[in-house]
């Protein structure tokens, strides 16, 4: 389970705080599929890199009662001075995964050949958030934060990410931001609305929908 | 075949397992970032200091100053230089070590105190490497063999200790906002050299002295390295439980300002 209680977030800019979160309560469960809308600027990403423990807020609590995928979409998990095979290395060791086994299942779902060898900052970002997926793929976490899509990459791999994601469903949660409609309905069963530095909760996705489309 | 889900840590044996994960994942990282795999790779880490201290030894050694107490030169200085080395390069990365990997805190496993401890652990071990084949070079080529090899270890340990609670405040300064952290702690390090008991020992000094001299954590760790090495023959002041304290008091603060900063790196 994860719970968020009560969670603010503000950012230092040009002296000024500026408030993005106000006060976010949620609670995931395992098999939940929960869609994230929200306007630009609205503070999604913020949320997201709260609950992966990239940042962390400025008051309330997010408690983690399994493990949580780094935002995915984002190149951000990747060291660009290491090789493709060294953060795929290093990953598997912070989660105590078999490192050969890691790096055989990014190989393969990732389809990167011989660029596993090289650098990370020489990979386009195509290639970048292939990896990144295969990785939180073979990790295998109790929850995935996609972050407005993992369409970065040509369209058969997108298919392919959507199609594992989507088998994870039962066993894993899955925590998608988007302003796209059409994502929400294909992965999620339910939706909340970010707004205001708050979060609002729909159980039906057409009423999330009207909500959001009312802003 | 496909290893079982990963569980959350609800254990404190699980926790462990985790941290130490994490710890050696870090360490392992840190090395392939820094040196490559290509060249000299690893070696590098255990050759700059040795090269550094060789050269200020050898230095000392061809001036021919000779010590008081008729302490042999080279050794002294190659103990003066090591610790320090450790201290600056405990201290002076410290300030863009948070930021500077902001990556690694997209896994929530990884917190800011792991990055800052593997750095420590992995500068230690860097400089114990050199000191021990340093000092099996001295032993062969002179004949003066240390004394207690293991109390010299401690004594790193203790530095390395001492450092890593000032590195803890120096992050920590960083990410709150004194960006500017980073050019006083460089010439602070330099400048810490003269004071730190590198270049002296406690006796040489009239008793008043002494007194004030004893203030600095670091001569304490200084004169027990050096009292480990050549043995009871000149007098050494130290105190491990005052330099103890220093190292309680230090790390203690640094972590409690670490909590503050964190909700201000921005990544």
């Amino acid at each position: 389970m994860l719970r968020l209680d009560g969670v603010w977030k503000s950012y230092r800019v040009r002296g000024r705080d500026k408030e993005v979160l106000r006060g976010v309560d949620a609670t995931v469960r395992k098999g939940d599929a929960i869609g994230i809308l929200g306007r630009n600027g609205a503070g999604k990403s913020t949320l997201m890199r709260l609950i992966a423990g990239v940042e962390h807020p400025n008051a309330g609590r997010i408690h983690r009662e399994m493990s949580i995928s780094w935002p995915l979409g984002y190149g951000g998990a990747l060291h660009s001075n290491l090789s493709g095979a060294d953060n795929v290395r290093f990953v598997a060791r912070i989660y105590g995964r078999p490192v050969d086994w890691t790096l055989g299942f990014c190989e393969e779902f990732a389809e990167l050949g011989e660029h596993m060898r090289m650098p990370v900052r020489t990979y386009s970002s195509g290639m970048q958030s292939r990896l990144a997926l295969a990785l939180s793929l073979a990790v295998d976490f109790d929850c995935y934060l996609v972050d407005e899509m993992v369409a970065a990459g040509d369209a058969r791999f997108a298919g392919r990410g959507r199609e594992e994601l989507m088998a994870r469903r039962g066993r894993a949660a899955l925590i998608l931001v988007s302003h796209s409609e059409e994502l929400v309905r294909n992965f999620c069963t339910s939706a909340a609305v970010l707004q205001d530095g708050k979060l609002h909760f729909h159980e039906d996705l057409d009423q999330a929908f009207a909500a959001y489309r009312a802003l | 075949m496909r290893p079982g889900p990963i569980l959350p840590e609800p254990s404190l044996s699980r926790s462990l397992r985790v941290q130490f994960n994490v710890l050696g994942a870090l360490i392992m990282r840190e090395m392939h970032a820094r040196f490559g795999r290509e060249n000299l790779g690893y070696v590098w880490l255990f050759v700059e200091p040795m090269i550094l201290a060789g050269c200020v030894a050898t230095l000392h050694h061809i001036a021919g100053h000779g010590l008081p107490g008729g302490l042999a030169p080279f050794p002294f200085y190659v103990l003066s230089y090591t610790p320090y080395y450790l201290l600056r390069s405990i201290v002076t990365r410290a300030s863009t070590a948070l930021e500077a990997n902001a990556p690694l805190f997209y896994h929530a496993r990884v917190r800011l105190h792991d990055v800052l401890m593997a750095r420590t652990i992995l500068e230690c071990a860097a400089v114990l490497v050199a000191l021990s084949i340093f000092l099996t070079g001295v032993g062969i080529v002179t004949g003066n063999w240390p004394r207690d090899p293991l109390g010299i270890a401690m004594g790193l340990v203790l530095m390395a200790l001492l450092m890593h609670g000032i590195a803890l405040l120096v992050a920590s300064l960083g990410v709150l906002g004194a960006h500017n952290v980073d050019r006083i702690v460089h010439p602070a390090t330099y400048l810490s050299l003269p004071a730190s008991g590198a270049f002296f020992m406690v006796w040489w000094f009239p008793a008043e002295m002494q007194q004030m001299i004893l203030w600095i954590p670091t001569v304490h760790i200084y004169e027990f390295v050096r009292h480990s090495y050549y043995g009871d023959v000149v007098p050494f002041h130290y105190d491990l439980l005052y330099l103890g304290a220093w190292i309680l008091v230090t790390n203690t603060l640094g972590l409690v300002a670490l909590r503050a900063a964190r909700p201000h790196l921005e990544t």
